[in-house]
């Protein structure tokens, strides 16, 4: 029963009864009223408002996307999935990639220039692909958890996510830095 | 989040010469609010405006003309509601069926879009604006110096002057001033005590031995040398067992303080953090405290004094040797800068791979059948192995350095020496020194370098103790999240009235799980809750034995907000049966009666035989004795279920409160357990969630949630009646049963 001896091919026969597969052939995605993404599926309905949700946001960030729209009761319902964006043609991939980005707001951390610890909160000065910036999180271990096997997401104040992909690619002494205060 | 975010009644005045802010004419702005967000995610100040009539939004730089989203008449917009995705949110108006994006914001501003949000609903509502609601402060930031705070509304640690770690841990050694006088008197005589030796030998070499004469000098010097030691020793006993003493009461103390404070921790800080992470805290991290005293006192301020005291004797011996003497100090502070520059935060992870382990170890045994029924003991073999040499490592790393540290200072303390020789040697040659004082020199000196060579070991101790004192701290100083009131209304009898007035609740407030929820149960009403998993209905429970606090809304007891009221007087009138049962590793009997250890043993029999576990009990060998295992190991779920009703209706609560405690049990014993409770009842409130509508039928109400909200309520047949949510669950049911027969 264990996960490695789970055929891997997506034709497993919990497919029958599994996600629906999007794929280019039966949906066709476009921008309509609003600027709002539509989606129709073939021998469904057409779909409006609809979002996107990364299913495996860590691992698998160019992937397994999920479709999603919000009914008229205000219930998140699924479309569909995505497993291989490539698939679908450039203006899609566009749309698909646009709305993602609306899904998903973080600060994606690539230097550390300075730590201060004062009244138990921690003073970043780091360096993230917006350009140099300040941020304050409280030193506490649940506001830094892993991302992957050897990231960190930061939440700050606020709860806005300052991402580490990989505290080890970081430069040496930035590296220092962070662990001084990020060891766990 | 500063003030001029929101401008009431005006658009900012930079943009006042935008076209779309230049035309609105008549139709008043009525506020206006900065964002810090595009809709694309773009960072950038976006103001969004909302007039009577209608809602827009502007940047503030680039793309002069264009308006970013909008105009949206407000008399299109059926509804408006904020999405949270991750990292940010959406305010959104529903347009034609479809939620339309107005503005974007970052969590930062997620507690003023929310008023936003109210507000719109109130002007599409045809409400008008509530400006007192819009304007009131951030209950996150503090009001004087803008710093962020720990929880909703904490006192600002900057405004009461936070201290640090050590000072700190001094502080919890105050009920121990006394003996801690005491002790740094005894220090400064021992070391009085510790001056003597050389002194004496620097008289025996120059007045008896050199010139060959007083020989009757002799045994008095070397009796004064075996004084000094005897005193020493006798005193170093006195140090020992005192800081002892105290470093034992003070970690008993800190671990009672901790576990005191972890019992009072709401429940949501137990969903932030490991069991194992806390077990380390309590367990290693308190042992630092231990030796506090001794190495403050002993390793510490004695070395001081030590360093001050011969430091003074070989300076008035002679100070141009003395001024030798200190020519490796400056290496010494290099070694101790560099010293907590890279060693300190070694021991951050030294004590976090022990935190690790605990934590893999607690889920490793906890999880341990289904360890095997997956077969995966070789993959957790390895998780434990890679924690293990995380561990190896990390001490490795601590150990290895301190291993080369001491060595490198010790080679320079003896380059001093030879400095030493050299130079006095000299001296004596010329016969600028005697030769006894070059030996009380060295005597003296080797004293000096002594006490400098265990500040590296304080700071080494020093540097684990912070780590530590850190963790510990943290938890100290965690918000309790659930306070009572210090003028709490007493509660000592009460009818079982419960209230629920628009609640709205969500673990994370900005995604409530219960949306607007009111629901009134009567004193001594038998009440069902029904609902699909993950519709709220646990939720729901706790907010009434007040685990969480709503986020709006109000809860009440008794017409009685449960804010205003001890929370262990509600646990004392309300018993929950939760949906997971607990039972501790203990007996049948002290399990049952843990609400009531005083509770007689007719009476538990009672209770059992109430909950219908009676019978089961009194098959086993030790019948009420029988000791369970780890969690209630060795009894099936519905006997562990029946266990927990028992334990429950012990306390004779005046509410009770069964949340799927039946689900686990058989429908024969089932019914049992529904005839007693029914004969029990009286005159209690009950409230019984269930998947098996069967159990509800007597219920005087029935409430239907569905996704946070209450979608029906009404008795069985009311609810049969209107043909909705209910109606639909009892006809699956239904033909389930047919099915199973
Ligand atoms: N401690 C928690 N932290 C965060 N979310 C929770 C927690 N407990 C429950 N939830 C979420 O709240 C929702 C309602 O849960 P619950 O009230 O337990 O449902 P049920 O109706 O099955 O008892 C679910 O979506 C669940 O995921
Ligand atoms: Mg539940």
């Amino acid at each position: 029963m264990s996960d490695t001896t789970l055929p891997t091919t997506s034709d497993n026969r919990l497919s029958i009864t599994g996600v629906r597969r999007l794929l280019p052939e039966t949906a066709t995605i476009f921008e309509g009223a609003f600027s709002l993404l539509h989606c129709a599926v073939k021998g469904d309905q057409m779909y409006r408002g609809v979002f996107a949700v990364l299913m495996f946001p860590i691992r698998h960030p160019d992937r397994y996307i999920s479709l999603r729209y919000t009914d008229e009761k205000d219930k998140v319902g699924e479309i569909g999935v995505i497993e291989n964006l490539s698939a679908f043609p450039k203006e899609t991939q566009t749309l698909i990639q646009a709305v993602l980005k609306k899904q998903y707001h973080e600060h994606i951390i690539h230097r550390v220039y300075g730590v201060r610890h004062e009244f138990g909160l921690l003073f970043f000065d780091v360096e993230t692909q917006r350009g140099r910036q300040e941020f304050i999180m409280p030193w506490r271990h649940d506001r830094a958890e892993d991302f992957g096997a050897e990231g960190k997401v930061l939440l700050d104040v606020n709860d806005n996510r300052f991402i580490v992909p990989d505290v080890l690619a970081l430069p040496t002494k930035d590296q220092r830095r962070f662990t001084n205060f990020i060891y766990w | 989040m500063t003030n001029n975010d929101l401008l009431l009644g005006r658009v900012p005045s930079e943009l006042n010469t935008r076209p779309e802010v230049h035309n609105l004419g008549a139709d008043a702005c009525l506020f206006s609010v900065r964002s810090d967000l595009t809709i694309d995610g773009t960072v950038q100040d976006v103001w969004v405006v909302v007039t009577q009539t209608k809602i827009f939004t502007v940047p503030t730089h680039s793309q002069p003309t264009a308006l970013i989203t909008g105009p949206f008449l407000l008399k299109d917009a059926q509804k408006v509601q904020t999405r949270h995705t991750v990292g940010s949110g959406f305010l959104q108006l529903l347009i034609d069926g479809t939620y339309v994006d107005v503005a974007r914001y970052s969590n930062a501003r997620r507690e003023i879009f929310g008023k936003v949000r109210a507000e719109l609903e109130r002007l599409i509502q045809g409400h008008p604006l509530n400006t007192e609601a819009l304007v009131h402060p951030s209950e996150f930031a503090c009001t004087k110096c803008g710093l962020p705070l720990p929880a909703r509304r904490a006192v600002c640690p900057r405004c009461a002057g936070g201290r640090s770690v050590f000072f700190r841990s001094v502080g919890l050694m105050k009920p121990y001033q006394n003996s801690i006088v005491l002790l740094l008197c005894i220090l400064v005589m021992g070391v009085g005590l510790d001056l003597l030796p050389p002194y004496l030998t620097r008289i025996l070499v120059d007045k008896v031995l050199t010139p060959k004469e007083n020989i009757h000098w002799l045994p008095l010097i070397l009796l004064g040398l075996v004084g000094a030691s005897l005193g020493r020793q006798f005193l170093n006993v006195i140090i020992g067992r005192t800081s002892s003493m105290i470093g034992t009461r003070v970690s008993k103390e800190l671990r009672e303080r901790l576990q005191t404070k972890l019992m009072s921790l709401s429940v949501d800080y137990y969903d932030r953090h490991s069991a194992g992470s806390l077990m380390s805290r309590v367990l290693w991290d308190v042992e630092y405290f231990q030796g506090f005293v001794w190495q403050v006192a002993q390793g510490f301020l004695l070395n001081v004094i030590l360093v001050l005291g011969i430091g003074a004797v070989l300076f008035m011996m002679n100070w141009h040797l003395a001024l030798l003497v200190l020519l490796p100090v400056p290496f010494v502070v290099i070694g101790t800068i560099f010293f907590w520059k890279y060693v300190y935060p070694q021991y951050y992870r030294l004590s976090d791979s022990q935190s690790k382990m605990s934590q893999l170890l607690t889920g490793l045994l906890q999880g341990i059948r289904l360890v095997k029924l997956f077969g995966q003991e070789k993959r957790e073999e390895q998780r434990f192995s890679d924690s293990a040499r995380y561990m190896q490592n990390a001490r490795r790393s601590v150990e290895m350095s301190v291993a080369t540290f001491n060595p490198i200072m010790g080679f320079v303390f003896g380059l001093g020496g030879l400095i030493i020789w050299y130079a006095g040697g000299h001296r004596v040659f010329e016969g600028h020194l005697t030769l006894g004082t070059l030996m009380a020199f060295f005597g003296y000196m080797g004293m000096f370098y002594g006490p400098i060579s265990a500040m590296s070991v304080f700071s080494n101790w020093l540097t684990g103790f912070m780590s530590a004192g850190q963790r510990v701290f943290e938890v100290l100083d965690a918000n309790v999240g659930i306070t009572d009131e210090p003028e709490a209304t007493p509660l000592n009898n009460i009818n079982g009235a419960i209230e629920l007035r628009n609640v709205t609740f969500g673990y994370d407030p900005y995604s409530p799980v219960l949306k607007n929820v009111s629901i009134k149960i009567e004193p001594g009403q038998f009440v069902g809750i029904v609902g699909k998993s993950g519709s709220g209905k646990t939720t729901l429970v706790n907010l009434i034995c007040r685990f969480y606090d709503p986020q709006d809304g109000q809860v009440l007891i008794d017409n009685q907000d449960v804010r205003t009221l001890a929370q262990h007087d509600i646990h004392k009138h309300v018993a929950l049966v939760l949906q997971e049962p607990f039972l501790f590793r203990a007996t049948i009997m002290d399990n049952i009666a843990y609400g009531r250890p005083g509770a007689s043993p007719l009476a538990v029999m009672d209770a059992a035989k109430a909950a219908n576990a009676h019978d089961f009990i009194a098959r086993a060998p030790s019948a009420y004795d029988t000791k369970l295992g780890e969690r209630g190991a060795g009894l099936s779920g519905g006997e562990r279920q029946r266990i927990s009703i028992a334990r429950a209706l012990l306390c004779d609560p005046k509410i009770l409160i069964l949340d799927e405690a039946t689900s686990s049990v058989d429908t024969e014993s089932e019914q049992e357990i529904q005839k007693a409770l029914v004969r029990l009842c009286k005159g209690r409130t009950t409230i019984a969630i269930a998947h098996r509508l069967s159990t509800l039928k007597n219920a005087d109400v029935i409430y239907v949630i569905d996704e946070g909200k209450v979608a029906e309520s009404g008795s069985h047949e009311q609810l049969l009646e209107l043909k909705g949510v209910y109606h639909n669950l009892v006809r699956i049911q239904t033909e389930l049963t047919r099915l199973e027969s």
